[in-house]
């Protein structure tokens, strides 16, 4: 089987699974909204019946109200689509999420209504974070992990696997709680809220946006490194124990070199594709994370359509999440293909 | 497997599991949070879960840090302290006539925020026959301030000293007239308003009084009397003065004035109970789910591998997320548990189909096979026995991932709104804005209960790991 054939086969797996996703979480969906639109119906009536020449025509001519209420209602009902079947709902509910269609929120989010123009607004910002994030997270655990290797057993490497276990026990938000504790109210060192400045421009704004970073990224570097650092010495050693290592060492290549060319030359596919599956994760940890620091990304949007039942928000968001975790799955594939040319080949 | 072996391998393991450090410190954390979850009732109140959720919580004061921070402040603050009948000195006069005596030792630099005067018991249904009460205070300067005169109560009386109107008019005439401070009349009305009457009672007689009180330390006396018709007409045997505190028992209070400490102690039956819940349903359906694909092969094999792989590259939180939406924020218990076993058990049941595939192609399963076992006793007695171990290590690597994901959906606003869990709390403090007003006492406890939680079951699973993968040694 050729790579272009593998890489094929798993695109097209990628959308089944989103395309089934899609539709299961649509049923969901439809139900949810359906009561959602009820109340809605009634509070429109509601509102408009206090309309001045309506209480007239109600006191006057009540069939002639209730006549009116009845054509409003079903022309509301047309509105917002409850005429048609379940099924028909679900199904073209599915097809406007599969093509990215999801509809208006009832609020504005980031000054926008239309809720792909809102995560249009938010990816970037929450790639910007996690990105920056996991690359700090990759050198740091890739200097400590390879430390910890060379030094398998000694002090430096218990220590690393004590802070690892330590670290990996810590929910990711609630440090970020403790950090907006320390450094924003007792310190004062940093703002509580990472929501960056509309009004600046230019390089006023950048360093603004950088200045509101410095904290979330800080939570999400002190919770993953000691982790990471410790799954590098775990692949670094397996490595360093093969027998091509023993050769370049006995053939007196520098101990440098061995660990730097050849040991992480040939640790690196698992480390590479532990760093994309970082990321994925990050992704899940993330939506609390934002939320706490009030960052403008994928995971306020969560927080935001959570706390004002902004139904198609929600849709939005997880149908884009999804969509972006199955997308990385794959480049991780692509990635590992290339660096280790043996899964290439079938599997 | 006879009794016999059981026996045996039960006793290499404990002495295997001596030379885990990790381990035995797991061991002790968690021995130590099952006895908190067993005796809650007993630790706290057994009423708790009940009132967590209710406003029960009025007589408390709210946002007060704990009591103990008056060790590390040179500020110290008035804890929170209950008076009933027992602690106060009763003269019975005669004649209807009772005298409740309340000695309280100031010894704060910033006194009560308030006192609540309440569970008077009368059975005078006439208005005119209900008893008077008359309150003064005796000060350490020797002063003595009339704060109510003649009110008359009734069951439901519940009097707050230091926001009735009664009780500020006359302690603001009684400090304007002993500090012989001067006051237009513009001011009078603002300083009467704004002013902390608390502060007051229990503060030094100077020109400041009014601006900036100096605590006057020493012993007060309340004295409370109350005049009925009749003997029988009042019964003061649940009769309490609540000194409402600006610091509170071992944890403080949230915003709306619940004991921390309470929250924190009950939060650890749910979250062991999830936690474990969630560890066992999902390591046992992985097992099972990966030794039936691998034991059957074949086209069944095919197609529980695609629909576990499916399972798989779904992000776990987002749908869960979606989920709880849909049950509309009000996820039970039982239903949070099934949600996260939903998709606890699918890595599980990867290792174990192909441990099982290595398994099923051993000599001693051929050999079971040639002498008539059928697929149930070569599952059960030959593959099973052989993966438990490995199932042993996941239950306990997967109870934090169970505990911060409960944690997770319940901080979103997603749990179960009268259940008392420490995601729970911290939604409640992030809404409240406990981090950016400083409430570290109720941000920072149920994120170490969750991080110790966490912790043990690592320390245990990774050494049950050790211990029962010997493989797993090398590295």
């Amino acid at each position: 089987m050729s790579f272009a054939k593998y890489l094929g086969i798993r695109i097209f797996n990628a959308l089944l699974v989103l395309i089934f996703v899609t539709f299961v979480v649509s049923i969901l969906f439809v139900k949810v909204a359906e009561d959602d639109a009820k109340t809605r119906i009634a509070e429109i009536i509601n509102n408009e019946a206090r309309n001045p020449s309506l209480i007239r025509l109600k006191a006057n001519d009540p069939e002639a109200f209730e006549k009116w209420k009845r054509n409003r209602m079903e022309q509301l009902k047309r509105e917002f689509e409850l005429d048609k079947t379940f099924w028909e709902r679900v199904i073209s509910k599915t097809k406007n999420t599969l093509l990215l269609d999801f509809g208006n929120a009832r609020s504005p989010v980031f000054g926008e209504i239309k809720v792909s123009k809102i995560i249009e607004k938010a990816i970037p910002r929450t790639v910007l974070l996690f990105t920056t994030a996991q690359i700090i997270i990759t050198f740091i655990g890739l200097i400590l992990g390879i430390k910890a290797a060379q030094k398998a057993g000694k002090a430096v490497d218990k220590l690393l696997s004590v802070l690892a276990m330590l670290t990996a026990s810590l929910p990711m938000w609630w440090v970020g709680m403790v950090f907006i504790l320390i450094f924003a109210f007792q310190l004062g060192l940093f703002p509580a809220s990472s929501l960056p400045d509309p009004n600046l421009e230019g390089f006023a704004y950048y360093r603004d946006l950088i200045w509101r970073m410095l904290l979330p990224l800080a939570t999400v570097v002190f919770v993953s490194f000691g982790g990471w650092a410790y799954t590098t010495r775990n692949i670094m050693i397996t490595t360093m124990h093969e027998d091509f290592i023993t050769v370049a060492r006995a053939k007196g290549v520098p101990e440098n070199r061995v660990i730097y060319g050849h040991a992480l030359r040939a640790a690196s596919p698992p480390i590479v594709t532990n760093v994309i599956i970082g990321l994925l994760g990050s992704l899940g940890g993330a939506i609390i994370t934002e939320a706490v620091f009030n960052w403008p990304g994928m995971g306020r949007l969560y927080w935001v359509a959570l706390q004002q039942s902004e139904v198609n928000l929600l849709m939005g968001v997880t149908y884009v999440t999804v969509a972006l975790f199955l997308a990385s799955m794959i480049i991780a594939d692509v990635i590992y293909g290339y660096l280790d040319p043996r899964v290439r080949v079938g599997r | 497997m006879r009794l016999e072996d059981l026996k045996e391998s039960a006793k290499d393991f404990l002495h295997e599991f001596r030379y885990q450090k990790g381990g035995i410190i797991g061991f002790v954390l968690l021995v130590i949070l099952v006895s908190v979850a067993v005796f809650a009732p007993y630790i706290t109140s057994p009423d708790v879960p009940e009132r967590w959720s209710k406003e029960f919580w009025v007589e408390n004061p709210q946002n007060a840090p704990p009591t103990w921070i008056n060790y590390f402040s040179s500020e110290k603050l008035a804890p929170h302290e209950v008076y009933t009948i027992e602690d106060m000195q009763v003269e019975d006069m005669g004649g209807g006539r009772k005298i409740i005596k309340i000695v309280y030792m100031n010894s704060y630099d910033s006194p009560p925020k308030d006192i609540v005067l309440k569970g008077f018991e009368t059975t005078a249904s006439d208005v005119r026959q209900k008893p008077k009460m008359t309150i003064i205070l005796k000060r350490p300067d020797g002063n003595e301030i009339v704060l109510m005169k003649d009110r008359r109560i009734s069951s439901n009386t519940v009097i707050q000293i230091a926001t009735n109107t009664e009780v500020k008019n006359n302690v603001f005439n009684w400090a304007k007239t002993t500090s012989g401070v001067q006051l237009n009349p513009v001011e009078e009305i603002k300083l009467q308003a704004l002013m902390d009457t608390m502060k007051i009672l229990f503060g030094k007689v100077d020109k400041k009084i009014f601006e900036s009180p100096v605590p006057l330390l020493g012993e007060y006396v309340f004295e409370i009397q109350i005049t009925s018709s009749d003997d029988d007409t009042i019964n003061l045997s649940n009769f309490t003065a609540v000194f409402s505190g600006r610091t509170y028992g071992l944890m403080g209070t949230d915003s709306k004035g619940r004991d921390i400490w309470a929250g924190l102690i009950w939060g650890t039956r749910v979250s062991l109970s999830v936690g474990i819940a969630v560890a066992v349903l999902s390591v046992l359906i992985g097992v099972v789910y990966g030794v039936a694909s691998a034991y059957f092969g074949g086209w069944r094999d095919e197609l529980l591998q695609r629909f576990n792989e499916f399972m798989f590259s779904l992000p776990v939180l987002p749908i869960l997320i979606l989920l709880g939406a849909y049950f509309k924020g009000h996820v039970d218990l039982v239903q949070i548990v099934l949600l996260l076993v939903l998709f606890g058990w699918v890595g599980v049941a990867k290792v174990a189909r192909s441990m099982a595939l290595q398994i099923k192609e051993q000599t001693f399963v051929e050999a079971a096979r040639a002498l008539g076992a059928g697929s149930g006793r070569i599952v059960f007695k030959h593959i099973m026995p052989q993966i438990m171990p490995y199932a042993f290590s996941q239950m306990a690597l997967s109870v934090p991932y169970a505990v911060m994901t409960e944690a997770a959906l319940s901080f979103l606003g997603l749990g179960d709104p009268t259940a008392v869990t420490w995601g729970q709390m911290l939604y409640d403090a992030q809404n409240a804005g406990a981090t950016i007003n400083g409430y570290w006492w109720w941000v920072i406890p149920p994120g170490l209960a969750i991080a110790l939680v966490g912790l043990s079951f690592v320390l245990l699973g990774v050494a049950l790991d050790r211990i029962l993968n010997p493989r797993m040694r090398t590295l």
